[in-house]
């Protein structure tokens, strides 16, 4: 029986061992012994401690970095007010994908994603955006528990908000409408520590705005703490040009990294890629070599479908830090789809030196294996992402690699086989139906394949690859009207394809000839 | 109304853009109000002065007014109307004996006319069917060739002398070669697109067609050779140069060219500023070798062939295309590519085992996971010879009322698929179906059926879950396809 450490000690080593629930519960009971559970004593500092303590354990469970971006919601994009061209002029918009891809491999080359633009090799919560062109297609996007797009930003964080009441089940620790804001806005640490508890823990904004304009008041404008925290509400309210305002005058007293990362959230989501560009780099001559914001550049290249200026900032980042997971990413998926392989391989087994142990990882290292010739490796790899396959959509585009493998060996069985299995553990494989449809089609089976193809171009219409084949299917058979119709629609996604152009000018040939 | 300009070749030679162009500009008018075809041009001595003159039948603007004009130099010499209009035009010898004065004969309307010094000397009418005349080259006895009852539309020319062949080709897209002896079509040359021109060269009938190309026949109908134009034809034309027996067909393309080809190859391309819409070649005034041109928009251009050119085939067309040249974008090698391909030599057996045994183990593990999808009838859809079918699930709304539409495809060729049932999975404490189970109606092979239901979010802590729909058939116990349906969250709250 040894002497017991002093409580708040022992909450506060909890704290930093990030045992926040160790420590939150501490802190409760040191709270029930003072008279006033709910409002720290102000004669007491021990308890006002405790209770900072408890509210910054409770913050800290929940919090989340502000700083990434957003998935938008879907009505913040059908219902957009903040745009300020209608058609805005070719690579100044995130919105629009870039026409012209300078120096990347085309789309037969690299799959697109809805939005029109190349897949990247980091999904990051705004990389499934896109312009859908209507209310229909918004919804229709896959919206399973997965990847469900919430219908605006912050009915998502209501959502966020209620979760948390899972912490404290017995009731909130800080009871919101009975709080005297400008009490608290008089004592600067408090305040902040109370700030955060309700911006993160409650998602409360509108009384976050309270206390922090009354606190900013109350510093005479000029700590640039509140400023940024004033800008955050703002962001979440959706009233981005008052938030920049904020962020621009925290800028002029303080400049700090995290404000012009908020800065520049700010400007992306206003669709001004080049106003935030501009920033980075500002904010790079002040900050030279800071990791985010080389990020932050990068991303922004890679939206605008710039590749090759992403690929040379993701090489800068990883300069200055090698261990960027993001940064090795981008670059080896970049390398893999410009037929290199091998040197996508290096990248991969450095991010797996690092600890990243994912079901995505070794997808990616068995197909550069694969390529790169590596055969024995390859396998392998994708029998430990089978294992770590967490869902079914992952499971899914396993087996649907897999297939492809299949078919690179000449084996049209376990192809045929690890397709279907594709399209059981994901009904919506738009891929998988259309390369089992070109299996079927080698078989003989002409109606299967077209009705999967059929499948295949309404599940994905920017695919060009299910309409060509449907045109060429239905040319065989000398059905030719649809065959041209097809051959529009891929021609519209994909414009440089040779083989439809060819296509194209036989049928309308055909039509010309008497 | 035709702006005065000078023929002479040396304000010619100042307007001809390229210095080393064979031809000379002599004359350019983009008034001159002439519309016409070229089976309307002859360039005749109609007087017998030595100075030939270019007869035009002009359609007139927009149609109006046809007129016969004749023109010498730049002017027009005389204009007389004519009563309907003209279709086309010949000059031929009526008399062997001397000064050899050529009457011109006019097609215009359902008549035949017959000028001699230009005042109307014969009118032959035509039989009303067919309507449309014949056009006739130089020593053509008309009265004598007897129309076949094939309908002839399109122009005729070609004939030698002894034994004539009259070459028609009719708006049915063939081509009949008559001949003298004979009242009805000897050959037929079948075209697989509508004729635009006819031109006889030595032997060797040319036809333009509008697929954009010419087609080079023989007299007996063998088609020779093909080439393809960049426009369509809007006109053709013999070219003969008697100095150098050359005979070259002309072709006045849509694109403001007119290409001169000798059999297959290119001769010469002149550029004009409009489309050219009728051409003649031969003597003019007093120049030989002049090319008369009409455009669309009613200009009349003239050009005189240099006495010192000669037709050169151009050699564009020989040689690889330039698509050859480019080059291709092959990735750099790189040092990690060549130290794999070393390794791959030194542990070549090895990799290749392990990969086999690993390729086993792949096979086994995915046949074991087909066999179970099998079994649990996972699958959206069925492979089994009798009954193939096709599910697909999509699930619409916001919430808390979802529709589901489920796209069933019934892919065979000739069976409908009788009897089956639909049945849903789910977790009613979370949804709620009011139709959870219903008949399919019969499919017919190849059409999608969307059958639709609708299905109630009841909870409202934003979770979802999984609802599974079954195809069955009446007396199987196994299902004959399964999809998996993830609901999306409700973003309504349900009424309580």
């Amino acid at each position: 029986m040894g002497s017991e450490m002093e409580p708040l000690l022992l909450a506060w080593s909890y704290f930093r061992r990030r045992k926040f629930q160790l420590c939150a519960d501490l802190c409760t009971q040191m709270l029930e012994k003072s008279p006033y559970d709910q409002e720290p004593d102000s004669e007491l500092p021990v308890s006002q401690a405790v209770w900072i303590l408890k509210a910054r354990a409770l913050t800290e469970m929940v919090y989340v970095d502000e700083i990434d971006m957003d998935q938008e919601g879907i009505a913040e994009m059908t219902l957009d007010e903040n745009a300020i061209a209608q058609v805005p002029r070719p690579g100044t918009s995130l919105k629009l994908p870039g026409v012209n891809q300078t120096g990347g491999p085309s789309q037969a080359v690299r799959p697109i994603t809805q939005a029109g633009r190349p897949i990247t090799g980091f999904l990051r919560p705004s990389t499934q955006s896109g312009r859908p062109g209507t209310m229909e297609q918004a919804i229709r996007t896959p919206r399973t528990a997965y990847t469900a797009r919430p219908i605006t930003s912050s009915g998502r964080y209501v959502r966020l908000g209620t979760a948390s009441m899972l912490t404290s089940p017995d009731g909130p620790f800080i009871n919101l409408s009975r709080l005297n804001l400008t009490k608290y806005s008089q004592k600067p640490k408090l305040a902040k520590a109370l700030f955060e508890y309700i911006f993160h823990h409650e998602n409360d904004v509108k009384t976050a705005l309270d206390l922090a304009a009354l606190s900013t008041e109350h510093s005479q404008y000029k700590d640039w703490w509140w400023k940024v925290q004033i800008g955050k509400c703002y962001y979440r309210l959706g009233m981005y040009r008052e938030a920049e305002k904020q962020f621009k005058s925290a800028l002029k007293q303080q400049e700090m990294v995290d404000t012009f990362l908020y800065l520049a959230k700010v400007y992306i989501t206003l669709d001004q890629p080049m106003t935030a560009l501009n920033l980075f780099k500002h904010g790079l001559d002040k900050f030279p070599g800071e990791v985010t914001l080389l990020c932050g550049i990068a991303r922004i290249y890679e939206e605008m479908n710039n590749s090759s200026s992403a690929a040379e900032y993701y090489k800068e980042v990883l300069k200055q830090d090698s261990t960027h997971v993001e940064a090795i990413a981008c670059i080896g998926s970049n390398h893999f789809y410009s037929d290199q392989p091998e040197v996508a391989l290096r990248f991969y087994r450095r991010l797996l030196q690092m600890g990243v142990y994912n079901c995505q990882l070794f997808n990616n290292l068995g197909l550069c294996c694969f390529y790169a010739q590596q055969y024995d490796m390859t396998l392998t790899s994708f029998e430990r992402a089978l294992s770590l396959a967490e869902n079914e959509e992952e499971t899914a585009d396993v087996w649907y690699n897999l297939g492809h493998i299949a078919v690179g060996i000449g084996d049209m069985s376990l192809a045929h086989q690890c397709f279907r299995l594709a399209l059981v553990n994901n009904n919506h494989h738009a891929e998988a139906y259309n390369n089992l449809a070109v299996l079927e089609m080698r078989k003989g089976h002409v109606e299967q394949a077209r009705a999967l193809l059929q499948t295949a171009s309404n599940l994905a219409p920017h695919m060009y690859e299910p309409h060509f084949n449907f045109a060429t299917v239905s040319d065989k058979i000398g059905d030719l009207q649809r065959s041209y119709v097809a051959a529009q629609k891929s021609e519209a996604a994909f414009p440089d394809h040779v083989d439809t152009q060819h296509l194209i000018k036989q049928l309308k040939q055909h039509f010309a000839v008497l | 109304m035709a702006a005065a300009s000078s023929s002479d070749s040396d304000s010619g030679r100042a307007e001809s853009k390229e210095a080393n162009s064979k031809w000379l500009d002599a004359h350019y008018d983009p008034v001159a109000n002439i519309h016409t075809f070229s089976a309307c041009l002859v360039l005749a001595d109609l007087h017998g002065d030595g100075e030939h003159k270019l007869v035009v039948g002009d359609l007139g603007p927009s149609g109006q007014q046809p007129r016969l004009k004749v023109l010498k130099g730049p002017t027009v010499l005389t204009e007389s109307p004519l009563p309907a209009l003209p279709a086309a035009a010949a000059t031929f010898l009526m008399e062997q004996h001397e000064p050899q004065a050529p009457a011109l004969a006019l097609a215009s309307g359902p008549c035949v006319y017959v000028y001699k010094n230009l005042r109307p000397y014969f009118k032959f009418s035509l039989p009303p069917l067919p309507p449309n005349p014949l056009e006739q080259d130089l020593w053509h006895q008309a009265k004598e060739m007897s129309l076949p009852s094939v309908p002839v539309f399109l122009e005729a020319s070609g004939q030698f002398d002894v034994e004539f062949r009259l070459a028609a080709a009719c708006r049915n897209g063939n081509i009949y070669i008559l001949r003298r002896d004979s009242k009805h079509p000897k050959y037929c040359i079948e075209l697989s697109a509508q004729p635009v021109g006819l031109v006889r060269v030595h032997k060797v009938l040319v036809v333009g067609s509008t697929e954009d190309s010419l087609h080079g026949f023989t007299h007996k109908g063998k088609k020779l050779w093909t080439v393809q134009m960049p426009a369509a034809i809007l006109t053709m034309n013999l070219l003969d140069q008697r100095s150098r027996g050359l005979q070259a067909v002309m072709a006045g393309l849509a694109n403001g060219e007119v290409r001169i080809y000798r059999d297959k190859a290119l001769l010469n391309i002149i550029r004009a500023p409009d489309a050219v819409t009728s051409l003649c070649f031969g003597r003019y005034g007093r120049e030989e070798n002049t090319l008369i041109m009409t455009t669309r928009g009613g200009g009349l251009i003239i050009k005189i062939l240099k006495r010192t050119a000669v037709f050169v085939e151009a050699g564009g067309e020989v040689g690889p295309p330039p698509a050859q040249a480019t080059k291709l974008n092959v990735p750099r090698k790189t040092r990690l590519y060549v130290d794999q391909t070393l390794r791959e030599r030194e542990a070549g057996t090895a990799m290749h085992r392990a990969f086999q045994t690993d390729l086993y183990l792949l096979r086994l593990r995915t046949a074991r996971a087909y066999v179970q999808a099998l079994e649990s009838s996972l699958s959206p859809m069925s492979m089994t010879a009798r009954e193939p079918l096709k599910l697909h699930a999509v699930v619409q709304g916001l919430g808390p009322i979802f529709k589901l539409t489920l796209h069933l495809q019934n892919p065979s060729t000739a069976r409908p698929a009788l009897g089956l049932l639909i049945c849903f999975l789910y977790n009613e404490a979370l949804y709620a179906l009011p139709q959870a189970f219903f008949k399919v109606p019969l499919l017919v092979p190849g059409l999608n059926y969307p059958l639709e239901t609708f299905v109630e979010s009841l909870s409202d802590k934003g979770i979802s879950d999984i609802i599974k729909v079954l195809v069955l058939r009446e007396g199987q116990s196994a299902p004959l396809l399964s999809a998996h349906i993830n609901m999306p969250v409700s973003e309504g709250l349900a009424a309580a």
